[in-house]
């Protein structure tokens, strides 16, 4: 009993002495010293005070027992709240009256403690909520500070320059489209779930035939030098990249675009060719809005020099970049849709991953603007104050065959490797988790687009059934199966720099022998690679390989209107279609899908293209790698974790009320 | 007689130059992989041949291979190399950004490794046999071993993770706005770790030429008479053994100089250190073939200017070279 008093009079000491703490954290480098001294003074009278109150508490024996576990939850109460305080750079006055109220609660509790023994245990309820308020204070109080703590800079690393970042030099699709929309603005803007929402419009409707898209826009919205944007703005941009010679990502965006009618300063529709379900996302959602002012006259904007900064309506400015190691982002003010919340971006380009994963360790940059790879997310996540953002991502990790030839061109060979693809193995083992088991349908589980009745199987013994019911047989029992009196023996292509796919390859290995089909791996180089799988990247120069590990990038997926590309044949549209797979009704509903002009009517048919995908196999989806990021939450930690695309954009870098 | 001799060397260094050129311009071209997907990105085969075309128009690849190297000899004549296809920017400002940052790692890890090596390898060949020797020799050769991806990480892990001492990465800290002195240490302090890594690799070529260079002039009678005639042992190894063995160990530096660009691609690259084997990397992955050629160019360069400075500095250092 003795024992406990002493403990729960003890808790009572480092309570007050926490407050003191407390207030000499708070007073940081603009407090006084004679407010220092005064928490400090504060703190001894509060700490003889809670001496007397510990002889008091002597006296209340049978209370003490529920006093000290009460108040082994306040001091944790505390702990968190003195944690908050010295992460306060500058008292104020909130927080020392929060400290103030605490030191009464408390005072008044240890009173009321004394006072009855009967009351004690109530006592302690209150001692509890009082500190409870303390606590809210501070984090308020904290916060405020935060607010009044200067100007946020975030630094961030990528593993590749980006050029001068204007909408003809960005290199990658990820992240260097992602950082040049820091500085310019499309029409309409992803939200949060990967949907696009009015942006720089402010309305965008369609016609029943999905030939005209109009919209009407934001007015008092003006370029970084102070010029207003109108929609003959928009008029440039649209003529400018399906006119200039440089081919880039935003001509292809516009395909079927015949005209923008322009019907005043803030409206304009755009008029197709044909019918285009999805132009929202596929374009108004894509394309960058230039200025006229700047862009006219400009022939090879590629060797341009547009001078010190990228003109945009953006919520960043480019104001340094130098070639191959850094750029420096200023926050617009003016922005319209509220000044950023992340005040300054400097974004560092290192050479590989290893290297920004070192820097983010050291402190010399906040967060990676790249997915980090599987095993590194905990070894990260354990280090203070480092944070990982984790999400859905729709890149793909995939099994290839060229479906023309024989063995492929039968569906049974198909389906049975399908069978016997250990999918969660792959997830567990290569990703430890952090990745999302494959639908056979192609689509995540996530997107909007899913089929639910869509199922992994994993059953090798059905699969030896089906080849052996399609003749498949091992006719002279070495183990491997044959077709036309070859054995099954293929070589499985990979990119040797992909650890990750070198490793599911040789999982792959495993998996299809257990079926009967013989592989081996050849890993090599990325460029040797693409070669085989997709010869000149024109699907029409065939293919040189039996099967490949392979992997579409996020927008692949994202944008679902862009299956036809995949699946339809070669000469219906199939762009991406690398395994020249062929099915006359798959045919039919890609040419069906983009002239569908109900969302119902869409996703009816991509749900139906999805089953055949499943049955028919055009390839074998394994998994999607989840999006993970590491970021520093002691500098800064408001990410937006856009579905699919990851927090590489404006709405991380936006205070919540501008995001869409 | 000596004229002959020097139209022969000339010569000699024609061809290695026309080989040479030949060489950075055919690598690049021989290596799978096709820039196009550099340019347009993941939608590549969403490309018109309209859009094709004018992608490898825009970039010079159309024209039939024999015109795209005259054009390349062009350039070296002219010492314009174009724009490269990744940054779009002219290659010649590229190289000449990168290129101060290689030589004040290469040059100073140089300097360090060359010191070393020299005072090691004689430290090991004067007592040949010993622990001392054994033990620096195995050390060395344990050294030259070692990855120099591994050792820059190990290094970065120490020094820059664990220690907090030394920044893991740049050549400045980015976008800081530092200058003066503050500027000054700022670039020390990014370059000490790539240096060291450089230095700790580079040290035991010199300290085995040194070593084993010296244990041979050892074992010379103008050595064993030297010491017969009564000569201290300091006189013997400054006035005998150092100056006969001083010719190799230059040789070998000489050789370093101009192998030591083509060395700083992988370290400059742990470090993400701006240099002209980072250039080299990035242009490498993104089949930048204008960005390759200029910059093999400037390797080629490097490693015949030092070969012609070792022939030229041989007959200087050693004057049995200069008669025959």
């Amino acid at each position: 009993m003795t024992t406990m008093r002493r403990f729960a009079s003890s808790k009572a000491l480092t309570l007050v002495l926490m407050l003191g703490l407390m207030a000499a954290a708070c007073g940081g480098e603009d407090t006084s010293s004679e407010e220092v001294s005064a928490a400090q003074a504060q703190a001894a009278t509060a700490q003889s005070e809670a001496a007397a109150a510990q002889s008091e508490a002597e006296s209340a024996q049978a209370e003490a027992e529920a006093a000290a576990s009460a108040l082994a939850q306040a001091q944790a109460d505390l702990e968190a709240a003195q944690a908050a305080a010295s992460a306060a750079m500058e008292g104020d006055e909130a927080s020392q009256s929060a400290l103030a109220d605490a030191q009464a609660a408390l005072e008044e509790a240890e009173q009321r403690a004394a006072a009855t023994a009967e009351a004690s245990e109530e006592a302690v309820a209150a001692a509890e909520s009082a500190l409870a308020e303390a606590e809210q204070m501070l984090d308020e109080a904290m916060m405020e500070q935060e607010a009044a703590a200067g100007p946020v800079t975030v630094r961030a690393a990528i593993t590749g320059d980006e050029a001068t970042l204007n909408p003809y030099t960005y290199i990658s699709g990820f992240p260097g489209w992602n950082l040049l929309m820091l500085q310019y603005d499309s029409l309409m803007q992803l939200d949060a779930a990967g949907i696009p929402q009015p942006w720089l419009a402010d309305t965008v409707s369609v016609n029943a035939d999905l030939t005209e898209y109009s919209f009407t826009m934001v007015e008092g919205v003006t370029w970084h030098d102070g010029q207003p944007l109108t929609a003959h703005d928009v008029d440039f941009s649209v003529d400018y990249y399906i006119n200039n010679v440089e081919a880039s990502r935003f001509a292809r965006d516009l395909r079927g675009v015949e005209d923008l009618v322009v019907t005043g300063d803030y409206s304009a529709t755009f008029v197709l060719g044909s019918p285009k379900a999805g132009f929202e996302l596929a374009a108004l959602a894509d394309i960058p809005i230039i200025p006229r002012h700047v862009w006219e006259g400009v022939e090879v904007p590629s060797e341009h020099d547009f001078g010190a900064t990228n003109i945009g309506t953006g919520p960043y400015k480019l104001v340094e970049y130098v070639e191959g190691q850094s750029y420096r982002f200023e926050a617009n003010p003016d922005y319209f849709r509220g000044a950023p919340a992340v005040e300054e971006l400097v974004v560092i380009v290192f050479a590989d991953d290893a290297g920004a994963q070192a820097a983010i360790r050291t402190g010399e940059v906040d967060v990676i603007f790249e997915r980090i790879p599987p095993e590194q997310i905990p070894l990260l996540d354990a280090q203070d104050p480092l944070d990982i953002a984790l999400g859905p991502e729709f890149t793909t990790q995939m099994i290839n065959y060229d479906a023309s030839k024989r063995p492929f061109d039968d569906v049974a060979v198909r389906q049975a490797i399908n069978l016997a693809m250990d999918r969660q193995d792959i997830v567990d083992t290569v990703f430890l988790g952090a990745a999302t088991v494959g639908s056979p349908g192609w689509i995540h589980p996530e997107h909007r687009s899913y089929n639910p009745s869509m199922i992994p199987v994993y059953d090798p013994a059905a699969a030896n059934a089906l080849l052996d019911a399609a003749g498949y047989v091992d006719g002279d029992g070495d183990g491997v199966r044959e077709f036309d009196g070859q054995p099954m023996s293929f070589e499985i292509i990979t990119n040797a720099p992909d650890s990750l796919r070198l490793r599911i390859a040789e999982l792959t290995v495993e998996m299809l022998a257990a079926i009967g089909i013989e592989t081996s791996v050849a890993a090599v180089e990325t460029g040797t690679w693409e070669q085989a799988v997709w010869p000149e990247f024109n699907v029409n120069n065939g293919r040189n390989y039996d099967i490949a590990m392979w992997g579409w990038s996020a927008p692949v997926q994202a944008d679902p209107l862009r299956l036809p590309q995949l699946v339809a044949s070669i000469p219906m549209g199939g762009f991406l279609n690398l395994t020249g797979y062929a099915s006359a009704e798959m045919d039919a509903l890609s040419a069906a899908l983009p002239v569908e002009s109900t969302e119902a009517g869409r996703i009816a048919i991509l749900l139906r293209m999805q089953e055949i995908i499943a049955e028919e196999l055009p390839f074998v989806l394994l998994l999607y790698p989840d999006g993970a990021y590491v970021y520093d939450s002691s500098v800064y930690s408001d990410w937006e974790f856009i579905a699919g695309q990851g927090i590489v954009s404006k709405l991380s870098l936006l205070p919540p009320s501008a995001r869409p | 007689m000596r004229r002959r001799l020097d139209v022969r060397r000339l010569t000699q260094y024609g061809v290695v130059v026309v080989v040479a050129v030949t060489l950075n311009f055919l690598l690049p071209r021989l290596m799978p992989g096709n820039p196009l997907v550099l340019i347009a990105g993941v939608d590549v085969g969403l490309l018109s041949p309209d859009e094709r075309a004018e992608i490898v128009a825009r970039v010079g690849l159309d024209v039939p291979l024999w015109k795209q190297y005259l054009r390349y000899w062009g350039d070296i004549f002219t010492g314009d190399f174009g724009y490269s296809f990744r940054s779009s920017r002219p290659i010649v400002d590229m190289i000449w950004d990168r290129l101060p940052w290689t030589l004040l790692i290469t040059g100073l890890s140089l300097i360090v490794s060359a010191v070393a090596g020299v005072i090691l390898g004689a430290i090991s060949a004067w007592r040949r046999g010993t622990k001392t020797d054994l033990g620096m020799l195995s050390g060395m050769i344990s050294i030259e071993s070692l990855p120099s991806f591994w050792l820059g990480m190990l290094l970065i892990s120490i020094f820059a993770v664990q220690w907090g001492l030394l920044p893991s990465s740049h050549a400045v800290t980015p976008a800081s706005g530092l200058a003066g002195w503050a500027h000054m240490w700022d670039i020390v302090s990014h370059a000490i770790l790539p240096v060291v890594t450089l230095s700790i690799l580079a040290t035991p070529g010199v300290y085995m030429t040194m070593r084993y260079s010296m244990l041979e002039t050892l074992g010379e009678d103008y050595i064993r008479t030297a010491r017969a005639k009564g000569a201290g042992e300091r006189r013997v190894l400054f006035g005998h053994v150092a100056r006969n063995t001083i010719a190799p160990v230059v040789t070998v530096l000489a050789l370093r100089i101009g192998f030591a660009f083509g060395g700083t691609v992988i370290v400059e690259t742990v470090f993400t250190y701006p240099g002209l084997g980072r250039l080299v990397f990035e242009a490498v992955s993104g089949r930048d073939y204008p960005v390759m050629q200029a910059a093999f160019l400037v390797f080629t360069a490097a490693v015949l200017v030092a070969n012609l400075a070792a022939d030229l500095l041989y007959p200087l250092i050693d004057p049995r070279t200069r008669t025959s």
